[in-house]
């Protein structure tokens, strides 16, 4: 063989046999899920007026928009008050359980199912920040993102140390999650529920239909191979989903920046000055007026917002240059956050920068928060967790069987 | 995917900070030749551990996972599987690449099939503050046709909404989509479905009309703007336009003159006017 293609075949084993940053997909997994939850209960007083069934744009309005377009929202499926309610709970709910991990893949596609529902119910209140948690929910999907820090892991850590006793572990709540969400998509395939656009009813079928496959397989064959492909196949589907989402933040930076180079003011070093001068965005118009107060220094930020975003994914190819834009990013947002007054635009964006963070800083820093949670536990008089790590094999293990798929 | 650090040249001292505790897992990435494996569990001596393909040399004892694991049989469904996710990465990213970038020679010719792909739920644009950021303070003002409880009609003068919103938003950390979005994205759909005119272009003009009515119907209602008894009849909203001062030092000049746009008066439907809308 030559060179070129042991190096093809490398890849291959390494796409297969493995779901490429663990740590990196956890952290987006948290922090998308985090930013929308903290959205849903900031928005908790206004939910009514913002996507309520009386809301201005009103249940009605939405009909006639999406008997348009067919965008996927579960709040189109009844215009009652409760309906509404149920939801609303239940995207806070999936947001709060994909935040901790807890069965990760439907938590997921809940999440999903949360996030578009609300969003395309009312497409007019959204923002920047709306559109990357749309986008992201969907991808988030086809990733393994509950491999480390969630409840996910240490419930297969668990069982697997009690299989090394001797026990048998059976799972209840996962075939009892899938039966429900069974009966569900199917009640609603029935009603025509489904009518729309068919990209999200066709993720929704098709993660119920692999879950399903992978108990079963895990169940009734003894061959070990079926699992392994099972596992392949989820492996590169994850990787893949992995890839997507890197892409995509690269074409938000690209795009950010490639069109601010053809804007007269971002060419003569005045742009950042505006958006502090605009009353929807200057929460703080001392503040603006301060950072604006030297012309030097508003060129300067408006330059260097410039060249971080059209650099950021030419980056990519050195570690070190990519990280020192890295922290000039996630900097920036978090300016952007108070300053211009967009705290769930840039806690997403924060979110999706953090897909590039370096393993050895995930791991330090999830050791930081361990040790923050040991001191504050230890302090209650409680006991210290037994496992400073949750990172696990649960996903490497193919003889495991589960509804994490 | 240097992104992920996995490359080799990883810094010493990230990698000693780094160094797996006993009974930790090491991420898929580290480089894995250059500090042998520390005597870990059997059961975290998964794939994931093993050396990178580049250093085949040391032992690797564990049976394997992924493609190599399987027989030929099962590699071919795993190979499908690989070209079938691979080329759907490839035809989505550059879907999406097609639908950010500026209007080109392949997506004038395929246009259709990118919006058909794009539409509804990966629809994006990233033109944050560019090609130039806003400089114009857009405000959306309403008055009303108000008949009071005893039968009166009269019609007061306007008001402020986005004066409103800019309050609300003031020394606030987590400003409301309600009072960020809300109205100044749905007079941005009025202006995008109507001409200067106000002449409808575009199926969704009569959305935007309704939709803009019964946010202005709302915050009128919330403002207690028809009194006690009283009902709003009409209501009349207008646009005005100021331009954000040049900066200090810069030599440009801009007029500081508002301009006004005002649309025609709307009569609001009883069932709104009643609190129909929350």
């Amino acid at each position: 063989m030559n060179r070129f293609s042991l190096s093809v075949s490398a890849v291959i084993a390494r796409v297969t046999e493995s779901a490429f940053g663990p740590y990196q997909t956890a952290v987006i997994r948290i922090g998308f899920s985090l930013t929308w939850l903290l959205f849903l209960l900031r928005e908790l007083p206004h939910r009514e007026e913002l996507y309520g069934p009386d809301g201005p744009w009103s249940w009605e309005l939405a009909r006639r928009l999406i008997d348009g377009n067919g965008a996927f929202t579960a709040l189109m499926w009844s215009d009652g008050r409760a309906w509404f309610e149920a939801v609303y709970g239940l995207a806070v709910l999936a947001s709060v359980l994909l935040l901790l991990g807890w069965r990760t893949r439907t938590m997921s596609v809940l999440f999903m199912v949360g996030v578009l529902s609300l969003q395309n119910r009312s497409v007019f209140v959204g923002d920047g920040g709306d559109n990357v948690l749309h986008l992201m929910s969907i991808y988030l999907v086809f990733t393994r993102c509950g491999q480390v820090w969630s409840l996910d892991a240490r419930r297969a850590r668990r069982a697997d140390e009690a299989r090394a006793r001797g026990e048998r572990v059976t799972d209840r709540v996962g075939p009892a999650l899938w039966g429900v969400f069974g009966v569900v998509l199917v009640a609603a395939a029935g009603t025509g529920r489904f009518d729309g656009d068919w990209t999200v009813p066709a993720i929704l079928w098709a993660t119920w239909a692999a879950q399903g496959l992978w108990w079963a397989v895990g169940r009734l064959t003894t061959s070990p191979e079926p699992r392994i492909l099972l596992d392949v196949i989820t492996n590169i589907l994850h990787n893949g989903a992995l890839l997507v989402i890197m892409a995509e933040a690269c074409l938000i930076y690209a795009t950010a920046g490639w069109y601010k180079i053809q804007g007269s003011r971002w060419q003569d070093g005045t742009a950042v000055y505006y958006p502090l001068h605009l009353d929807y965005f200057s929460p703080w118009p001392a503040l603006g007026d301060l950072m604006s107060a030297s012309g030097t220094m508003v060129m300067i930020v408006t330059y260097g917002t410039v060249l971080v975003q059209v650099a950021f994914p030419f980056t990519l190819v050195n570690r070190r240059v990519k990280n020192v834009l890295l922290v000039a990013m996630m900097t920036e947002h978090a300016v952007i956050a108070v300053v211009l007054g967009l705290p769930f635009f840039s806690l997403a964006m924060i979110a999706a920068d953090a897909v590039f963070l370096p393993t050895p800083f995930l791991r330090r820093m999830g050791g930081w928060v361990v040790r923050v949670r040991e001191a504050i536990l230890s302090r209650d008089g409680a006991a210290v967790p037994e496992q400073r790590d949750a990172r696990t094999s649960e996903d490497a293990e193919p003889s495991r069987v589960g509804f994490t798929a | 995917m240097d992104a992920y650090d996995g490359g080799s040249d990883a810094p010493r001292e990230a990698e000693a900070e780094a160094a797996p505790e006993p009974g930790t897992g090491r991420p898929t990435d580290m480089p894995s030749a250059k500090d042998p494996l520390p005597g870990a569990p059997a059961e975290i001596a998964d794939a994931r551990l093993r050396p990178e393909p580049g250093h085949l040399a040391a032992p690797a004892p564990e049976p394997r996972t992924g493609v190599a694991a399987l027989s030929p049989r099962y590699q071919i469904g795993a190979a499908l599987a690989l070209a079938v996710v691979a080329i759907a990465v490839c035809v989505h990213i550059g879907m999406v690449f097609l639908h950010v970038a500026p209007s080109n020679t392949v997506s004038k010719t395929h246009g259709e099939a990118i919006d058909e792909y794009i539409y509804p739920e990966f629809e994006q644009n990233w033109k944050l503050f560019a090609p130039n950021p806003l400089q114009q303070n857009i405000a959306v003002h309403v008055r009303a046709d108000i008949r009071a409880a005893d039968g009166a009609e009269r019609t007061t003068g306007w008001y402020d909404l986005s004066a409103q919103d800019g309050r609300n938003i003031d020394g606030n950390l987590v400003p409301s989509h309600t009072q960020q979005n809300e109205l100044r994205r749905a007079w941005d759909f009025y202006v995008g479905s109507h001409d200067s005119d106000n002449r409808s272009v575009g199926p969704r003009s009569a959305l935007s009309e309704e939709y803009l009515r019964r946010i202005v119907v709302l915050r009128l209602e919330r403002g207690g703007a028809a009194g006690d008894g009283g009902v709003i009849e009409r209501v009349q909203v207008r646009s005005r336009t100021t331009n954000v001062e040049a900066p200090p030092w810069s030599a440009d000049k801009v007029s500081s003159t508002p301009v006004f746009r005002v649309l025609p008066w709307w009569s609001v439907p009883a069932a709104e006017a009643e609190g129909g809308v929350k």
